[in-house]
């Protein structure tokens, strides 16, 4: 029994509870979304032009493909700080083997996929089974994979198929950019898994682990899995990567993981796991796109770019957690000694 | 022997540490029985039944299902046979629904996809049945963080019911459920015995065993007692079983015997020599105090006291502590400190106020094991030596630390070496002895002897009775009841969240304390005792000389 807890929480009506936890982070992403959007529209010129559209998706994609893959690793209860550098390392196998060759795409992507869910069966299994703690775990596991990256390819470079490229910048119907559809396809295919047992398991396991354990579900199977699919679709966002750059880069690792974690707490995951959502964390992701657009079309001075950008970051997650974290505190203590 | 049991355990022994909590158990039950398991704090009951749904693995022993040896390496494969527990409170998923709450580990599936039709299908007629226990409503879609704590317990119940079992395990199960919800659980235990299920009951509140279980297997120092049938047992008879006898239990361990008479000696000398002047207005007095698990308690001690809060594990001792700690909620009534109503809102307002507290689990929250031992006297106090409020000196640090050692008699090589390189015993009087400096006028304790050895546990104890004979009022709470009887000079009885009895002076032995624990009249006591005190257990085995170290009685031990 623990003496030393907080003094109770406040005893709400459960309706107003529940409408404040479930609902608010949805409603928070979506203010962010439409303030964002809005902005854009206003101070950046071509916006909603098919051009503007197929530009701004190309470069959502990436970015809101790890963002999903956080996710999912986030939901389970752990988390992946090599996430970034698995993109890079898989991106960097898949440029390699690609050498600009369309023959050679299918290979490539084949090589590239199979990278990234090696290494998250491999923080899986150090995660689950060596039950190391996964921030530490995945902070070195991330140096691994980023040095590996530089070892596949030492700078940025190699050349990507041109029918991957090409494609990535099709426009379907006037104003459907491909990456749109990509980005769709991503969400109809997390409310797949969302709806096999796996996808309740992983909120089972977040939520509550010695529930789970002791519910009979297979806690470090979902564990270890969670981590594989996570590297999995970490590799699909280096397939992104890589047909919007046109090239390989093995050095944007950290700077990736961390966008990742920005964007799911912005769509309202909970970062201790088993509350949250692979969609907020997809919106979360296109608003932190934009922001970053909004800055540089806002006519900020190149140098101060970086620190306006940083502010507005802080200001939207304070946002989204102000919202969300009404629940969080109350579960938060009585989850505290696992 | 004609046709195996339907379970059967069969010399389970486990120890946690030094702690045996089970020595060499055996357990016989029949399917189609509902089957209680008795015994006071840290007999292994709840233990034994966490070795059957595999949350606990032992140490050595058998358990047979239907004949067949059962081996779980955890929760999945004891469901997969068919047993299903119903815990206190650590299976539900609070984000979920009750639905998804019902149903995880078994959801069925179409096509890979969760078939949210035959998960109703199959949750809702239990969720039905047990409708009364919600207040009349059917809560498939709520969430279970929403509900309240007997509606939480409710699913769980309803939980193990979707998995079909064969054997279902009721831990504690009625302890947060109102009247209400118990009447709809012992008519589904009823129906489920019809259906030649085997329901395995624990339970602290005797009357619940008499109105539903047919057997009853008393458990007491980690081994079993006696199985006895439910209809032919006197409410007295159960009681005596479970208290046994005080001389039985200890000479089977004669070292360790000799270890404690130390206890009773040292401590008891000093706390009732000191003795409350019974005239004297009380130093803390609690009036009618409502809050967490805490249903109007009243209480007074005065000063030079030890009082013991003494009951059956989880009643409120705790969350009164907390409360008056200023730790835990408080809803309701008064607390008075020599005369003046004090209300603390945080642990540093009691302290201010006049309070300290010792809790059992010194690594989290008594000490900070890896600081030096210099830095753990001097934490509760240090503002007071600190000039100006901020400067320490470290000559007035370590005077006012070691005139504390020496008054509590540690022994230690530097006062700069970790708390962590000293003894069990020496830590525990470091967590009573550093707040002897702040001149405390109450002391509140939470079982702090926990896991500790029974030279530290004496040692310890002499401390709390230097603590009281300096003034203060001690408060213990404790789940060891020979520990109450050996400190306290009082002990009152906590059952749910209320003081249920006063046990003092002649009274205060550990059978009372048991009894009354199970709430139990004095009454029903005496008679078991006057009556047959010769035959005190029905076994003939209780002469301690005779007995073979067999695996049925090896050395016992207190708690679990």
């Amino acid at each position: 029994m623990n003496l030393l807890r907080s003094p109770g929480t406040a005893d709400l009506p459960s309706p107003v509870r529940s409408v404040l936890s479930v609902r608010m982070p949805t409603v928070a992403v979506g203010l962010l979304l439409l303030v964002t959007v809005v902005a854009s529209a206003v101070l950046q010129p071509g916006f909603f032009s098919p051009y503007g559209l197929s530009a701004s998706f190309a470069t959502f994609l990436p970015l809101a493909t790890i963002a999903a893959a956080q996710t999912i690793i986030v939901l389970g209860g752990g988390i992946d700080l090599s996430i970034g550098t698995v993109v890079t390392l898989s991106s960097a196998v898949s440029v390699v083997l690609m050498q600009g060759d369309d023959g050679r795409l299918p290979l490539a992507l084949a090589a590239g996929l199979a990278t990234g869910a090696a290494c998250g069966l491999f923080n899986g299994l150090v995660v689950a089974v060596l039950r190391l703690q996964p921030i530490v775990a995945t902070f070195a596991t991330s140096s691994v994979f980023g040095g590996l990256a530089l070892l596949v390819l030492p700078t940025p470079g190699g050349q990507a198929a041109p029918v991957l490229t090409g494609t990535y910048r099709m426009v379907l119907l006037l104003y459907v950019p491909i990456p749109a559809i990509l980005l769709l396809a991503l969400f109809l295919g997390w409310r797949l898994l969302r709806g096999t047992r796996f996808g309740q398991h992983l909120y089972a396991v977040g939520g509550n682990a010695d529930a789970a354990y002791t519910s009979a579900v297979p806690v470090s199977a979902v564990r270890v899995l969670s981590y594989t699919l996570g590297g999995l679709v970490a590799a699909l966002a280096g397939v992104a990567l890589l047909a919007d750059a046109g090239a390989g880069d093995p050095t944007l690792g950290t700077q990736l993981t961390l966008g990742s974690i920005a964007a799911l707490v912005i769509g309202g995951t909970r970062l201790r796991g088993g509350s949250g959502g692979v969609g907020g964390a997809l919106v979360g992701a296109v608003v932190l796109s934009l922001i970053q657009g909004l800055v540089f079309f806002a006519g900020v001075p190149t140098n101060a770019r970086e620190f306006v950008y940083g502010c507005i970051i802080i200001a939207a997650i304070a946002l989204a957690g102000l919202l969300t974290n009404r629940n969080g505190s109350a579960a938060g203590t009585t989850g505290g000694n696992r | 022997m004609d046709s195996p049991p339907f379970l059967r355990m069969s010399g389970v022994r486990k120890r946690y540490g030094g702690v045996t909590a089970l020595d060499g158990a055996d357990f016989e039950a029949d399917a189609g029985t509902v089957h209680a398991v008795l015994g006071p704090n840290g007999s292994g009951k709840s233990t034994l039944l966490k070795v059957l749904t595999g949350v606990v693995g032992p140490d050595a022993g058998e358990v047979r299902l239907r004949g067949e040896p059962l081996r779980p390496r955890g929760p999945r494969d004891t469901l997969a046979a068919g047993v299903a527990s119903v815990y206190q409170e650590l299976s539900l998923v609070e984000d979920f629904t009750v639905l998804d709450n019902l149903l995880l580990g078994v959801e069925p599936t179409r096509f890979g996809l969760r078939d949210r039709r035959a998960a109703t299908a199959r949750a809702l007629p239990w969720l039905e049945r047990f409708a009364p226990a919600f207040g009349g409503r059917v809560p498939v879609r709520e969430r279970v963080g929403d509900l309240d704590p007997g509606e939480r317990q409710v699913v769980e119940v309803c939980k193990a019911l979707v998995r079909d079992p064969q054997v279902l395990v009721l831990d504690e199960a009625t302890a947060s459920l109102r009247r209400g919800q118990v009447e709809v659980l012992f008519e589904v235990v009823t129906d489920l015995r019809e259906r030649g299920v085997l329901v395995l009951f624990i339970t602290h509140r005797l009357a619940e065993i008499f109105s539903v279980c047919d057997r009853a297997t008393v458990m007491r120092n980690g081994t079993d007692v006696a199985t006895v049938t439910v209809a032919d047992t006197p409410e007295r008879e159960l009681v005596e079983l479970m208290s046994g006898q005080p001389q039985a239990r200890s000479s089977a361990a004669p070292a360790r015997q000799a270890a404690l008479r130390t206890a009773p000696d040292t401590a008891g000398a000093a706390a009732p020599a000191v003795g409350a002047d019974p005239s004297a207005p009380p130093r803390l007095e609690v009036r009618e105090l409502t809050g967490d698990r805490l249903d109007g308690v009243s209480l007074h001690v005065r000063a030079g006291e030890v009082l013991g809060l003494g009951g059956l594990q989880g009643q409120g001792q705790s969350e009164l502590m907390a409360a008056l700690f200023g730790s835990g909620r408080r809803t309701g009534g008064t607390v008075l400190l020599n005369g003046a109503p004090v209300r603390p809102r945080s642990p540093k307002q009691a302290v201010r106020a006049g309070f300290c507290y010792v809790p059992g689990n010194r690594g989290g929250q008594g000490l900070a094991l890896g600081r030096p031992i210099l830095e753990n006297f001097a934490l509760p106090s240090v503002g007071r030596r600190a000039a100006l409020g901020v400067a320490l000196s470290r000559r007035r640090e370590v005077a006012a630390a070691r005139s504390v050692a020496e008054r509590i008699n540690t022994r230690y090589g530097s006062l700069d070496d970790p708390v962590s390189t000293l003894s069990g015993g020496n830590q525990q009087k470091i967590v009573v002895g550093k707040w002897f400096p702040t001149e405390p006028s109450v002391v509140l304790m939470d079982d702090p002897a926990k896991g500790i050895d029974v030279g530290a546990k004496a040692e310890m104890f002499e401390v709390v009775a230097e603590l009281a004979a300096s003034g203060a009022a001690v408060i213990v709470g404790s789940s060891d009841d020979r520990e109450l009887v050996e400190v306290c000079d009082r002990v009152l009885v906590m059952f749910e969240g209320r003081v249920v009895d006063e046990v003092f002076g002649d009274r205060l032995t550990e059978d009372t304390l048991i009894a009354s624990a199970m709430h139990i009249t004095g009454a029903d006591v005496a008679a078991a005792h006057s009556g047959d005190a010769a035959a005190e257990l029905p076994e003939p085995d209780h002469d301690p000389e005779a007995r073979a170290p067999g695996p049925d009685h090896g050395p016992e031990e207190g708690g679990a």
